[in-house]
C-alpha cells in the first residue's frame, strides 16, 4: 500500500462531524476533522503517489486533473463555510500526518483566530461589470474616387479615438460601481479582470470585485447591485455567490 | 447556459437548503473554471505543508502556460478555443512571424556582406 498524506481544505471554528455528513473529499474519501486549541482542520487522506511532491508537479499540469481537484476542493470548502467561520486553504496543501497539521494550527493559532473572527457570519460575493463588445466599424462611406483612401484612414483614426474614450468611461464607471458597493459591505477587493481565454464572456470585463457581505445584509446587497444595474444600462452586472471568503482570509505572513 | 432577462444575472437560489449535503445542488449555475481557479489558486490561506509544491512558482508558469497553450486538445474539449476567435492574438502571432522572417532576411543580408 502506498503512503498517504493529509490534504487540508480549510480551517474552521466550531464545526462538528455532523455538519459535514454526506460531504466527501477528493477521490470520494470521507472527510476528517483534526481539532487543536479551538481550531478545526478539515482534511482527507490522499495517496502520495498522486498528491506527493512529484505527483503534484506532474498532475498540476494536467488541466482535467486540475479542474477536478479544484472543484472538489471548492465544494468541500463551501460546505464548511456554510456551517462555521472558515478560512479556506490554497489548493494542494498536504501534510504527512495529523501531527504536521496540529503543528501548523499551533504555529498560526492567533492569526487564524483573528482571521476567522473577521469573516464570521459573512460570505464572499462577486460582482463583475462588463461593457458591450467592441464597437462594430461604422458602415463604409460612399466611395468617391481618389479620396476613398484618405477617408478610410480618417475613419479608422476616429474609431480608435472613440474606443479609447469609451474605454476610459467604462473604467471610470467600474471605479464608481465598486466604490458604491464597497460602502455597503464589510470588506471589498478588486481582483484582476478574468482572462477571456478561461472565462467566456462578451465585451470587456471592467470590474471583477469580491465583497465580504454579512449574511443578514445579503438582501440589501442584492438590491444595491440591482439598483446600480438599473442606473447603468450600458454595463452588464453579474452577481455571483455566495463563495467561501477566499479573498478575505489571505494571511499577510506568506 | 441561458441568460435570464435583464442585465443582472443572478445565480443565487433564493432559499438555501438547510443542509449542505449536496453542495452542487445548491449552486444551480456551475461556477466557471476561471472563477474557481482564481480563488483556489490565487487566494486562500497559504500555509506551507511538509509536502508542498510552491504553486506560486509552478502554477503561474507551467499551469497557466499549459492551460492556455499546451493542452490545446483538452482545452478545446472544454470549450476553451479562444485562440481561434481572438483577432488580436491571431494578428499578433502573424506579426511575430513576419518580424521573424524580416530579421532572418536581414541576418542573411549582413552575413553575405562579410
Amino acid at each position: 500500500m502506498s503512503d498517504t498524506g493529509r490534504y487540508l481544505y480549510a480551517i474552521a471554528r466550531g464545526i462538528g462531524g455532523e455538519d459535514l455528513a454526506g460531504i466527501r473529499g477528493l477521490r470520494d474519501v470521507p472527510l476528517r476533522l483534526i481539532e487543536h486549541h479551538g481550531l478545526t482542520a478539515v482534511v482527507s487522506e490522499v495517496d502520495l503517489e498522486e498528491f506527493g511532491e512529484a505527483g503534484l508537479r506532474r498532475n498540476l499540469e494536467d488541466l482535467g486533473w486540475l479542474e477536478e481537484v479544484a472543484r472538489t476542493h471548492n465544494e468541500v470548502v463551501h460546505a464548511v463555510a456554510t456551517k462555521a467561520p472558515t478560512a479556506p486553504l490554497r489548493l494542494a496543501t498536504i501534510y504527512r500526518d495529523d501531527d504536521g497539521v496540529r503543528a501548523r494550527l499551533e504555529q498560526w493559532h492567533d492569526a487564524l483566530q483573528q482571521t476567522l473572527s473577521r469573516v464570521e457570519g459573512c460570505m464572499e460575493w462577486s460582482v463583475k461589470a462588463f461593457t458591450a463588445a467592441r464597437t462594430e466599424p461604422s458602415p463604409a462611406p460612399e466611395s468617391t474616387g481618389g479620396g476613398a483612401g484618405t477617408a478610410y484612414l480618417m475613419r479608422r483614426k476616429a474609431e480608435t479615438a472613440q474606443r479609447e474614450v469609451a474605454a476610459e468611461e467604462a473604467a471610470a464607471l467600474a471605479d464608481e460601481i465598486h466604490a458604491v458597493i464597497s460602502q455597503q459591505v464589510v470588506a471589498s477587493r478588486r481582483l484582476p479582470p478574468q482572462d477571456r481565454r478561461l472565462a467566456h464572456y462578451e465585451g470587456t470585463m471592467t470590474l471583477n470585485g469580491a465583497y465580504l457581505v454579512d449574511d443578514t445584509a445579503v438582501d440589501d446587497f442584492r438590491s444595491a447591485v440591482q439598483q446600480l444595474s438599473a442606473q447603468h444600462p450600458d454595463s452588464r452586472l453579474d452577481l455571483q455567490g455566495p463563495w467561501p471568503p477566499y479573498s478575505f482570509t489571505t494571511l499577510d505572513d506568506t | 447556459m441561458t441568460e435570464p432577462e435583464g442585465p443582472v444575472r443572478d445565480s443565487v437560489p433564493r432559499a438555501r437548503p438547510a443542509t449542505a449535503s449536496n453542495v452542487a445542488a445548491t449552486r444551480p449555475q456551475p461556477d466557471t473554471l476561471a472563477d474557481v481557479l482564481e480563488r483556489v489558486l490565487d487566494k486562500g490561506i497559504i500555509i506551507a505543508g511538509d509536502i508542498r509544491v510552491n504553486l506560486l512558482d509552478i502554477e503561474l508558469l507551467t499551469i497557466k502556460i499549459r492551460l492556455l497553450v499546451a493542452s490545446v486538445d483538452k482545452a478545446q474539449e472544454m470549450g476553451i478555443d479562444w485562440w481561434k476567435r481572438d483577432p488580436m492574438l491571431t494578428s499578433s502571432e502573424a506579426d511575430v512571424l513576419e518580424e521573424n522572417e524580416r530579421l532572418r532576411d536581414r541576418i542573411k543580408e549582413l552575413e553575405s556582406q562579410e
